[in-house]
């Protein structure tokens, strides 16, 4: 069952098209990573999402709702954490905390302690007394203290250092081995990659890549990095080989998934010393996408 | 050695300036993010001047005429709103206006400055932007100078355009001058005294309440101090604007009280800058304690909820409206020995019991216009949680829209009545007090509460505003509050056309105690109100949340 779906989403803001086209979908019990550097689309998404915005043109559902007319109804099965929390400044944190936990219809008292806890809030603390970092915590405790079916956080860990980052990423295991589905902004690559099973790619409010990262993977290069007693120059011209060099007496270049065995093959006869071969991280999944649009931006600068 | 020297001597050169780096840039920088707003409160401040000097002639035909209206201003009451009264036992154009609208223009300078100087300096600090221009090469000192340069330039401005608008009028050039520059100085003067409020409070709502609190405090006392007697009295010179109306334009054209302003606007300055300099950045002088851990079951609740966001503002505001209201009331035996003095012309007019009457419903409608006041800015709180994503993240729950806005504006309209029946309450008892005499106090109570509906409708406009048009919610609400007080303290004095004066929802109900309670235009106020905020909510419904 899909949670959401959005199909050929659009949102314009002026003569800005903030969302062009936009189609995802989320699979129940999933954490779905949603990635994208800032400004590509995807508060705007979320924001739809939430019924806060309105969709000019395109279809957007919710648990098989239109979250524009359904909002309050589907808000009782999810919680929403933005990446910019900002509180009342004469309420405490633990006052907030309860806030929103009670309109989302009820908190999980001892879970909500527990979390404080883990988080290491003070929740006896004007709101105006908190770093980011702290505001931060608040909207996750209340968001993962409530019961509900769908987690929607949009770069959620903005702010929280390495340590919360950690506990962070246990707490939202922890939510979907409960079933809870996870859609999971966030620019952090190694965020993603430590806890998403698929992943949607959006660039300039379109989806340019989605699935699971090992799908991801499969469409792109394996890099490996070679030893051998023979020359692997050769290499070069077997199809799927890409940006064969030299490099301190190693040999780099990339396959295309489905050549990966013939090279293989093709390598056990030049005697191999030593191979590392690694799937393609996701900054080169990334880069693959964005890496135009930064050698565009890098060249036209000195313009400028 | 040489260059060593030279070093030292030019290190030691810039440390005393270091701390204002930069402050010509943020003075450009200030000016240009007040493009709008610089020529809209001067022009403002002008378009008063040129207004009330073409509504005069209307007034009185012939200067001469001046003698029928002059009692209005003169007899205790008027001096309380109007001033000191100096020069009209022989009126001109020229004395009319400084005697009855030159403290108006003093006000809204005072105005003008404390919202400039928070803008500028606590708001800056508040939402961050100032800790972006801090890290670049930027003086401690820099922001609140150039804030202070911005309001000199400001005032600069407006104490040009009154006088040469005032001359334009015909009035002497000496005497607009003396209105010019009080105008501009006044403004000085709460610039120094918000340079200080700014350093004590985190929040700029608090830092402009506080300046706000000081400027209301200075309107009672010289209110005070000028119903004693004509010319004002010793309490009259306790307050910034009692300065400014001692310089008596067109009558005295007294300079030295001038003084007394220019020397508070740099006493507020010099503490200002003592006091920054005493504080963290993005601290205030008054520290946070710590508060519960767990939210109350009320909080847990829209309703809950607003009442507890709206607390403060009710409490600042409400109190502030019943001392008003209440001293206003302990003065009614005051201004009934004093309507002895009137000419007896003016007395057959409004004739011994008559005159309690009006000033009963004076009040009533004074009470009334402060009160929607306290609306329009509680209504403003809506934009600001919507601004701040504070809306955006509660509307995440299942909170629909109506419920979120529906329970902020139940909060407000509830405050409002209660401070409406507080003040009528504390003022009736005042006036009866006054007078040892106990029977106005029920047409006291009656005709403050009375207003309710009136206030209501404001409420309602609010809310249609913040439904269809947010972005002309707090222009449009301040400019029906100002035309409320236009009517309700000026609609005889200027002799407003009646549809101006039918734009003021307090025009509507009847005038208790001179006119007998009639419910029918209270259930038409109180049906326009109740529609006004269905068609508000209905609008929040179909628009959109969090964009501009």
């Amino acid at each position: 069952m899909n949670v959401i779906e959005c199909a050929g989403l659009v949102k314009k803001f002026g003569n800005v098209r903030a969302l062009d086209g936009l189609d995802m979908t989320v699979v129940q019990g999933e954490v779905h990573g949603f990635l994208g550097p800032n400004g590509a689309g995807k508060s705007t998404t979320i924001r739809v999402l939430l019924g806060l915005l309105k969709a000019d043109g395109g279809t957007v559902k919710l648990f098989g709702s239109d979250p524009w007319h359904d909002a309050v109804a589907l808000h009782r099965r999810l919680a929403y954490v933005p990446g910019d929390v900002e509180l009342w400044p004469k309420l405490t944190g633990g006052e907030a905390i309860d806030v929103f936990a009670r309109l989302r219809g009820g908190i999980n008292r001892r879970k909500r302690d527990e979390l404080c806890e883990r988080f290491d809030l003070d929740p006896s603390k004007k709101a105006r007394t908190y770093s980011k970092g702290n505001r931060q915590k608040v909207a996750l405790i209340a968001a993962l203290a409530s019961d509900v079916e769908l987690l929607l956080l949009d770069e959620p860990t903005a702010g929280l250092d390495p340590l919360m980052e950690m506990v962070f990423q246990q707490a939202i295991r922890e939510a979907r081995e409960a079933g809870t589905t996870v859609l999971l902004s966030s620019h952090i690559l190694a965020e993603v990659e430590a806890l998403a099973d698929r992943i949607s790619i959006v660039r300039q409010g379109r989806i340019v890549e989605s699935g699971s990262l090992r799908e991801l993977r499969h469409m792109t290069r394996t890099t490996v990095v070679v030893e051998t007693e023979n020359s692997a120059e050769r290499l070069a011209s077997v199809p799927g080989v890409h940006g064969l060099h030299r490099e301190d007496g190693h040999v780099r270049f990339e396959v295309d998934g489905d050549r990966v065995d013939q090279v293989m093959r093709e390598l056990s006869g030049l005697g191999v010393r030593s191979i590392v071969a690694h799937p393609p991280t996701l900054e080169q999944l990334l880069m693959s996408h964005y890496g135009d649009d930064l050698t565009a931006r890098g060249a036209t600068a000195g313009v400028k | 050695m040489a260059t060593l020297t030279r070093t030292r001597a030019v290190s030691h050169r810039s440390e005393p300036a270091a701390s204002r780096t930069a402050t010509r840039q943020l003075v450009r920088f200030m000016l240009r993010q007040d493009r709008v707003k610089f020529p809209a409160w001067v022009g403002g401040l002008g378009l008063l001047v040129v207004y009330i000097g073409a509504a005069l002639p209307q007034l009185a035909p012939q200067e001469k005429d001046l003698v029928s209206v002059v009692p209005l201003l003169e007899q205790p009451v008027g001096r309380m709103f109007t001033g000191p009264a100096y020069g009209l036992d022989a009126p001109t154009y020229e004395r009319f206006f400084a005697g009855g609208y030159a403290l108006y223009l003093f006000v809204l300078a005072a105005l003008m400055n404390i919202m400039l100087i928070v803008r500028h300096t606590r708001l800056e600090e508040q939402t961050g932007r100032a800790e972006l221009i801090r890290a670049n090469v930027v003086g401690r000192d820099a922001q609140l100078t150039a804030a202070l340069i911005v309001a000199g330039i400001t005032n600069l401005a407006a104490a040009l355009l009154v006088t040469v608008l005032a001359v334009a009028n015909e009035f002497a050039v000496t005497g607009s001058i003396v209105l010019g520059s009080a105008t501009g100085l006044t403004g000085m003067a709460f610039a120094g005294i918000t340079a200080v409020t700014a350093q004590l409070s985190e929040s700029s709502r608090a830092a402009a309440g506080m300046a706000g609190a000081i400027a209301g405090a200075a309107f009672a006392v010289r209110a005070v101090g000028d119903m004693a007697e004509v010319g004002g009295s010793a309490l009259s010179w306790a307050s910034p604007f009692g300065w400014a109306s001692q310089t008596a334009p067109y009558v005295l054209d007294r300079w030295w009280p001038l003084v007394l302003l220019l020397a508070l606007s740099l006493v507020g300055a010099y503490l200002g800058f003592v006091l920054q300099n005493r504080r963290d950045f993005g601290a205030s002088l008054i520290s946070a304690r710590p508060g519960a851990a767990e939210a109350s079951p009320a909080l847990g609740t829209p309703i809950g909820l607003a009442a507890r966001l709206h607390t403060g503002g009710l409490l600042g505001w409400g109190v502030a409206i019943l001392i008003l209201g209440a001293v206003d009331g302990a003065f009614a035996n005051v201004m009934l020995d004093s309507a002895e003095d009137l000419p007896p012309a003016v007395q057959e007019m409004f004739g011994g019991e008559q005159l309690l009457a009006r000033y009963v419903a004076f009040l009533a409608t004074f009470s009334g216009y402060l009160t929607a006041a306290y609306v329009v800015f509680a209504a403003n709180v809506l934009r600001s949680e919507e601004g701040s994503g504070r809306a955006s993240a509660l509307l995440a729950t299942p909170t629909s829209r109506f419920s979120w806005a529906g329970a902020h504006l139940l909060v407000i309209g509830v405050g409002a009545i209660g401070i409406l029946l507080v003040t009528g309450l504390a003022t009736g008892a005042a006036v009866a007090g006054s007078l040892g005499d106990s029977e106005p106090f029920g047409d006291v109570v009656a005709s403050h509460l009375n207003m309710a509906p009136a206030v209501l409708v404001v409420l309602g406009l609010c809310a249609v505003l913040y439904g269809w048009a947010p972005g002309a919610l707090s222009a449009v609400g301040w400019t029906v509050v100002a035309l409320m007080v236009l009517v309700g303290n000026f609609a005889e004095l200027l002799d407003l056309p009646q549809w101006v004066r039918d734009l003021s929802p307090l025009s509507y109900p009847a005038e208790m105690p001179i006119e007998e309670f009639d419910v029918l235009p209270l259930l038409w106020l109180a049906l326009v109100a109740v529609a006004a905020a269905g068609v508000g909510l209905a609008g929040l419904r179909r628009r959109q949340i969090g964009v501009r």
